[in-house]
């Protein structure tokens, strides 16, 4: 049976900051576009779960027989990922998980490892993919015009009726001469020699792509779709040139609009170029870093990828519903680019892991005596009709009304001038809980009773010094 | 059969209260040895009469156990216990204390309370560090309370206009009381200005953080005519504690609370006190009340949940006058927790130890006239207990 992509989805912050702000900040002649900022609130790991979330939205969770997490940009460098990111995505317990990291062609190695590990096991039919980066540039350097937030997953799964079928991989290890961040050391990203850093991406990722099409006697004319990593539009271009790719088949779109994403760039490539495949399209997607890997698909199942392109945000939908942001200081807020003193509170590792199911998995509990449905687990009464112990777990819904809320100026004891909105919420479906609001502008204006909101995976705070996560609440996002 | 209640087994014969305020130069020991002496004085009674003791203390830096009141006093091995229920500690002290006596296993016992506040700093309650779930959100105490203001504007539609009246009303009488924290009067204006702290709750929507201690005398009504307050002691008619769902406080609908525009633990305690004393018409029958104006939203909500007005007329009643000091039912003369201040622990007490001399025609600030039956209510925790004493002048 083939190997292909089931499905798709993609995240993209809340916030695009224009490149001529940053040029303004440090006086440095300014290059177009704008770049994908992420929250203060947000890293890698969050925003994988947004990804994981669009991917399967309609499917059952408890299907999915693997997670692979991709990205240069791990929250721990002991502890994975993964895990945490299958546990809040509430897939089973009996999958594999594995963290793919130190590299920006992670993401396409994981999806190689995906088809190899389907390929070798018959119990495993599917496994998540997702690539996620939250990259920290120096500031007043060149990355920081790159440097951008986003992420992306494939499904990638058993099955000849896929929307789009895997028919090859083709992999190259080559040691370069940067960039690169020593572990424990750098907190930005250093390279030697930025011209051979260039001369290395331009050689590698042009002969990963050449040898796959020669593998599978494929021309450059046959290709429709190249999906490649790029962080530089000039280079992009002397790379489709080189390859001799006709008008149109590298995708070149999104250093332009979102910035260097790392990780999953080769995927909203892809994902951005399969909203209006080509019948049996053949499809190029490549990812580099410290060598590379180029996967070769063809377009099975037009239908099907129209179908996601409507059901998954994807790429398109998260950039319908980015705000322009007014200036610098805001980015910099938001990347913790300026030591600050920050609020630590108390947490317990234990506590956070008994209680797996409602705090990350989003279950509450139901009362089988009167229906009520209540949030969090606490006591073993119910709240309304007082009976003893007659809860069962049920999922909640992400998304729900606002009942009452406050604009919270006070914060572990300390005054914010910006509050932090605190909402009660009831959710579709039943429950009522209590969230922080992210993202919202202008809360005196716009945080009312009866507003609709949506849920959101979020950093909280760095209490007992580990990542303490949660959700938060947002204004619905387009 | 149990015998219920303890209506006119007790008698108040002496209390103290410090001023409250940001004792920097004192700590809780000097401030609860300032109260506890002033006490005994007014009593007419030596420590060594003191058979058992009570402290309500809310936050473990002031004290964890009974032995924070042996340590100033040196009471010789009687039983002393600190009492723990958040905001109603003071009054839970009291309690306990009541029932001692009632009990008939002491003649004479001390209730006290006492908080230091200040040593951890001045900006919102301390202990955000230590209490809660890991993760879930931990908001501060305006904030709880200002979710009920937001669903009061919306069901009933009150104003910040509103809120500020009872600042402006409980500031005005705080400044007549030599003790109170805040002692400036203000403008409606200069409430509604002032930063916001927990939209729509601003600075003067919020009570004061001090720190202080008070303390009361008990013993029962045959054995009061020998201390000092032969003629003017005073009776607890009732004495009630509610305690409901402190977590989650955001009730699921159908459940009490749920509307955020009532304190359910508030209702019950209310309920239970005024069919112990007996009284049916609480706004014609109490006189005086001191009640818990944690934040000014609280004090409305609380004029409803004690009967003193219908559900939704409390910013009417209110702007009419009828709480005033010289209104129908005066609330907080004192000028309440708002202006008279919140050590927690000690909050309780010194609302017993107000409504004692005001039913005396003692108070030290305004006096309310012909005050003959008065209230005391503390409100604690995320809205779940609720206790309430009534108290009345001796026949």
């Amino acid at each position: 049976m083939a190997v292909g992509i089931k499905s798709y989805g993609a995240y993209l912050p809340r916030w695009l900051l224009p490149r001529e702000l940053i040029a303004k900040a440090w006086d440095f002649p300014s290059i177009p576009g704008t770049k994908a900022v992420a929250s203060g609130d947000e890293d890698s790991l969050t925003m994988a779960v947004e990804a994981g979330l669009d991917c399967l939205a309609g499917f059952d969770p408890k299907e999915v027989d693997g997670l692979y997490f991709a990205t240069t940009t791990q929250v721990y460098t002991e502890k994975d990922s993964a895990s945490l990111i299958a546990t809040v995505l509430d897939l089973r317990d009996d999958i594999i998980t594995a963290d793919f990291t130190d590299s920006l062609k992670a993401g396409t190695t994981a999806v190689a490892r995906a088809i190899d590990t389907i390929k070798a096991n018959k119990d495993i039919k599917s496994i998540l993919v997702i690539a996620s980066d939250s990259r920290e540039p120096e500031p007043s350097t060149m990355w920081e015009y790159g440097f951008a937030d986003g992420a992306a997953a494939l499904l990638i799964a058993e099955g000849d009726n896929l929307p789009l079928i895997i028919d090859d991989y083709y992999s190259i290890s080559a040691n370069v001469t940067g960039p690169w961040k020593r572990a424990n050391k750098d907190k930005f990203i250093r390279t030697f020699e930025v011209k051979m850093d260039a001369r290395f991406y331009v050689q590698t990722i042009t002969k990963v792509m050449n040898e796959i099409m020669k593998r599978n006697n494929l021309t450059p004319e046959d290709i429709n779709v190249a999906a490649y990593y790029y962080n530089n539009p000039r280079l992009h271009g002397r790379i489709a040139k080189m390859l001799k790719f006709q008008q149109g088949v590298a995708q070149n779109g999104l250093f332009l609009q979102i910035g260097d994403v790392g990780n999953p760039m080769p995927f909203m490539l892809l994902i951005t170029a399969m909203r209006r495949p080509k019948e049996e399209a053949k499809v190029i997607m490549a990812g580099f870093g410290d060598g590379a890997d180029a996967i070769l698909m063809h377009v099975q199942d037009r239908k099907a990828l129209r179908e996601l392109s409507k059901t998954r945000k994807g790429v398109a939908g998260h950039q319908k519903s980015m705000i322009t942001l007014k200036n610098y200081n805001v980015y910099i807020e938001n990347k913790k680019l300026l030591e600050k003193d920050r609020y630590i509170r108390k947490s317990s590792a234990v506590t956070m892991w008994r209680d797996t199911p409602s705090v990350y998995k989003w279950y509450g509990y139901k009362c089988k005596s009167c229906g009520t449905v209540q949030y969090p687990a606490q006591g073993h009464a119910c709240v309304v009709c007082r009976a003893d112990n007659q809860f069962e777990l049920v999922k909640l819904q992400k998304k729900g009304k606002i009942f009452t809320f406050t604009l919270d100026h006070l914060v572990g004891g300390a005054y914010l001038d910006t509050p932090v909105p605190r909402c009660v919420i009831d959710l579709d479906g039943g429950g009522r809980v209590l969230l922080d609001m992210t993202e919202i502008q202008k809360p005196e204006e716009n945080v009312k009773i009866g507003m609709e909101v949506e849920l959101t995976f979020r950093k909280q705070h760095e209490g007992a010094e580990f990542h303490n996560y949660y959700w938060k609440c947002r204004p619905l996002r387009g | 059969m149990a015998i219920k209640g303890i209506r006119d087994k007790i008698a108040i014969i002496g209390c103290e209260a410090t001023k409250y305020g940001e004792h920097w130069d004192k700590n809780q020991y000097d401030l609860l040895h300032e109260a506890t002496m002033g006490a005994f004085k007014d009593a007419g009674v030596k420590k060594e009469e003191i058979e058992a003791a009570w402290v309500g203390i809310y936050y473990y830096f002031t004290g964890l156990s009974g032995a924070t009141v042996e340590d100033i006093l040196r009471l010789d091995g009687i039983p002393i216990t600190r009492v723990e229920n958040y905001c109603a500690s003071g009054m839970d002290a009291f309690r306990n204390a009541c029932y001692g006596v009632a009990s008939g296993t002491y003649d004479v016992v001390l209730a006290c309370g006492v908080e230091k506040l200040m040593d951890e700093g001045s900006s919102g309650l301390p202990g955000f560090k230590i209490f809660g779930h890991p993760v879930l959100p931990l908001p501060s105490a305006p904030a709880m309370f200002s979710m009920a203001a937001t669903r009061c504007f919306h069901e009933f539609g009150w104003t910040k206009e509103d809120l500020a009246r009872v600042a402006v009303k409980n500031h005005d009488n705080g400044s007549y009381h030599p003790k109170a924290h805040f002692r400036s009067k203000i403008t409606i204006e200069q409430a509604m200005r002032a930063p916001m702290i927990a939209d729509p709750l601003g600075r003067f929507d919020c009570c004061a953080m001090s720190d202080g201690a008070a303390a009361l005398i008990l013993t029962r009504p045959e054995l009061a005519e020998s201390y000092a307050h032969a003629d003017d002691y005073i009776i607890v008619k009732a004495n009630a504690i509610s305690v409901r769902t402190n977590f989650p406080w955001y009730v699921p609908p159908g459940g009490p609370g749920a509307d955020f525009t009532s304190f359910p633990s508030t209702v019950k305690a209310a309920e239970m006190a005024y069919k112990e004393a007996g009284i049916t018409n609480p706004r014609k029958e109490i006189d005086c009340a001191e009640v818990h104006d944690c934040f000014t939203i609280t004090e409305l909500i609380n004029y409803q949940d004690l009967q003193f007005c219908d559900r939704g007329m409390a910013a009417e009643e209110l702007k009419n006058g009828t709480f005033n000091w010289d209104g129908e039912t005066a609330v907080n003369p004192s000028g309440g927790l708002k202006s008279f201040g919140h050590p927690i622990g000690s909050t309780g007490c010194r609302m017993l130890q107000e409504i004692t001399k005001q039913l005396q025609g003692r108070a030290e600030g305004r006096q309310v006239p012909d005050a003959k039956i008065g209230l005391c209510h503390n409100l604690g925790g995320a809205f779940s207990v609720a206790s309430v004493t009534i108290l009345s002048q001796r026949d």
